[in-house]
């Protein structure tokens, strides 16, 4: 398998300056589960949709143990979802995950069974964004390349 | 030596009271620089730990972190919800009601863990503001732990320090001035946020619409779960008679828990000024003994954890969950409410034990 660096990354980050509108809708139109957030080119944190879902439900969400008593929805979520619009996206990331690009299959499997992320921040050696990889796409890279080695 | 001692425990206490750190690592820190300068050796050190009262904290999380799973404590949060109609203050009576019987049979931070998201979504529908709903389930929940030996953890360790005295002790001597006390401190606090307490008519019906049930269907284990958190309280009532110490009841509760479902997590507290007060107590009484200073100290121990919004870590714990839901309440308020709920309290306390104890 090549570097991770050449495998197929995505080409999709926000600005740490950036809305969580703004954010949302680079989630949305490249169909992704997570997209980096930089600041001058470095990775400062992931906006997952995770972080949407988080983002647009009423902020005790996710203290809520138990939320199947509920017969209707709330009447709050349409109104956190505008309050939530204008508000920066650096409110609501998580740490970031990241992969050198120079890294081994091993080490990126490793990064993302132990984070759990739908997708890790591919970087150089300065920190600097390369792309995300996705952990379909790795996983299918993997195979392909475990699968050809066998043949 | 002493003064080193003395040293430590003070900054301990300081530490834990401004956050530096999370209080875990304050406590077994201490410990290790009392036990490291030779002020205690290890053995003694290793003797200084209570068992018991760890025994009966442990054994209480298990099963209440198991049985919370399953919705049972949800269904009944929104079923006495429901009671109330909608209408606000009856409805800050039943919150306080369930808060403080929770707190008592189970603890009061996992009341409060349980009671404060419920009580915001509720909030949410009836649309009012959720802080008086919440400020009362607080001081609802330190005032409602002090009715039993379960309740709050100054009442275990007096609990364990003194095993003559019984969970039915307990209940006997600090259950009903609890419950005047819930209801005097509930009172207040409706009067006090009146205004605030109003629900437009058409919202009213919106908390009989939830269906309480609905996660306890989806929920395994709900039946036998309830049934050995039952089956454990009838155990501490009769621990007396039967010989066997709280913290033997709950563990055996525990353990037929942990065989019936997995294994729940479980966060250990401490609360370093009962630790402190119990040996003072001891030495007052001299030889004699006296149930009447535990009472005292019991009721000062557990009514004093409503003063400020980091008495108890019930309090820490709501401010927490207000703060993600975007409803912080600041030091100075909570303040404003603790201090004159725990005089009123502590004059309870003061005159029930007047009355009836000395």
């Amino acid at each position: 398998m090549q570097r991770i660096g050449d495998l197929t990354l995505v080409q999709a980050s926000v600005d740490a300056g950036a809305t969580f509108e703004e954010a949302a809708r680079v989630l949305s139109e490249n169909r992704l589960a997570s997209v980096a957030v930089v600041e001058h080119g470095r990775v400062v944190g992931l906006f997952t949709d995770e972080e949407l879902l988080l983002g647009v439900s009423p902020r005790y969400l996710d203290d809520l143990r138990h939320t199947a008593f509920l017969e209707a929805e709330l009447p709050s979520l349409r109104e956190r979802a505008q309050a939530v619009r204008g508000e920066p996206v650096r409110d609501h990331m998580r740490k970031a995950v990241t992969v050198h690009a120079g890294a081994t299959a091993v080490h990126a499997a490793e990064r993302f069974v132990h984070s759990d992320e739908a997708a890790v921040a591919v970087v150089d050696d300065e920190g600097r964004l390369l792309g995300m990889l996705e952990r379909t796409e790795f996983a299918h890279a993997l195979l392909r390349r475990l699968t050809a080695a066998g043949d | 030596m002493e003064v080193l001692a003395v040293v430590v425990f003070l900054g301990a206490l300081a530490a834990i009271a401004l956050e530096w750190t999370h209080r875990t690592k304050v406590a077994l820190l201490g410990a290790a620089v009392v036990v490291v300068a030779g002020v205690i050796d290890e053995h003694h050190a290793i003797e200084a730990v209570d068992w018991s009262t760890l025994g009966l904290l442990v054994g209480m999380m298990i099963i209440v972190g198991l049985t919370e799973r399953t919705g049972v404590f949800t269904y009944i949060a929104l079923r006495v919800a429901q009671l109330s109609g909608g209408r606000p203050v009856r409805l800050v009576f039943l919150l306080a009601l369930v808060t403080g019987v929770m707190s008592a049979f189970l603890d009061n931070l996992t009341a409060i863990l349980l009671v404060v998201p419920i009580t915001l979504l509720l909030a949410d529908l009836l649309r009012v503001s959720p802080i008086p709903l919440v400020l009362v389930e607080v001081l609802a929940s330190n005032i409602g732990g002090t009715a039993t030996l379960i309740g709050d953890p100054p009442n275990i360790m007096i609990g364990s320090a003194r095993p003559e005295l019984s969970f039915l002790d307990f209940i006997v001597n600090l259950a009903p001035v609890a419950f005047f006390t819930l209801l005097t401190v509930t009172a207040g606090l409706a009067f006090l946020y009146r205004k605030q307490l109003v629900v437009e008519p058409e919202r009213q019906g919106e908390v009989a619409k939830l269906d309480p049930a609905a996660d306890m269907r989806e929920a395994p284990y709900v039946k036998r779960s309830l049934a050995v958190l039952l089956g454990t309280i009838v155990g501490f009532f009769l621990h007396a008679p039967l010989h066997l110490e709280p913290a033997v009841v709950a563990l055996a509760g525990a353990t037929v828990m942990l065989i019936i479902a997995a294994l729940g997590s479980a966060v250990v507290d401490n609360i370093p000024f009962t630790a402190a007060m119990i040996p003072v107590v001891d030495s007052l009484q001299g030889d004699g003994f006296d149930d009447a200073a535990w009472w005292a100290l019991a009721l000062g121990a557990c009514f004093g954890g409503n003063a400020t919004i980091i008495a108890a870590a019930a309090n820490v714990a709501a401010s927490g969950v207000l703060e993600r839901a975007g409803k912080p309440i600041s030091f100075v308020r909570f303040l404003l409410v603790g201090v004159p709920a725990t005089a009123v309290s502590l004059l309870i306390a003061t005159v029930y034990l007047m009355l009836f104890q000395l």
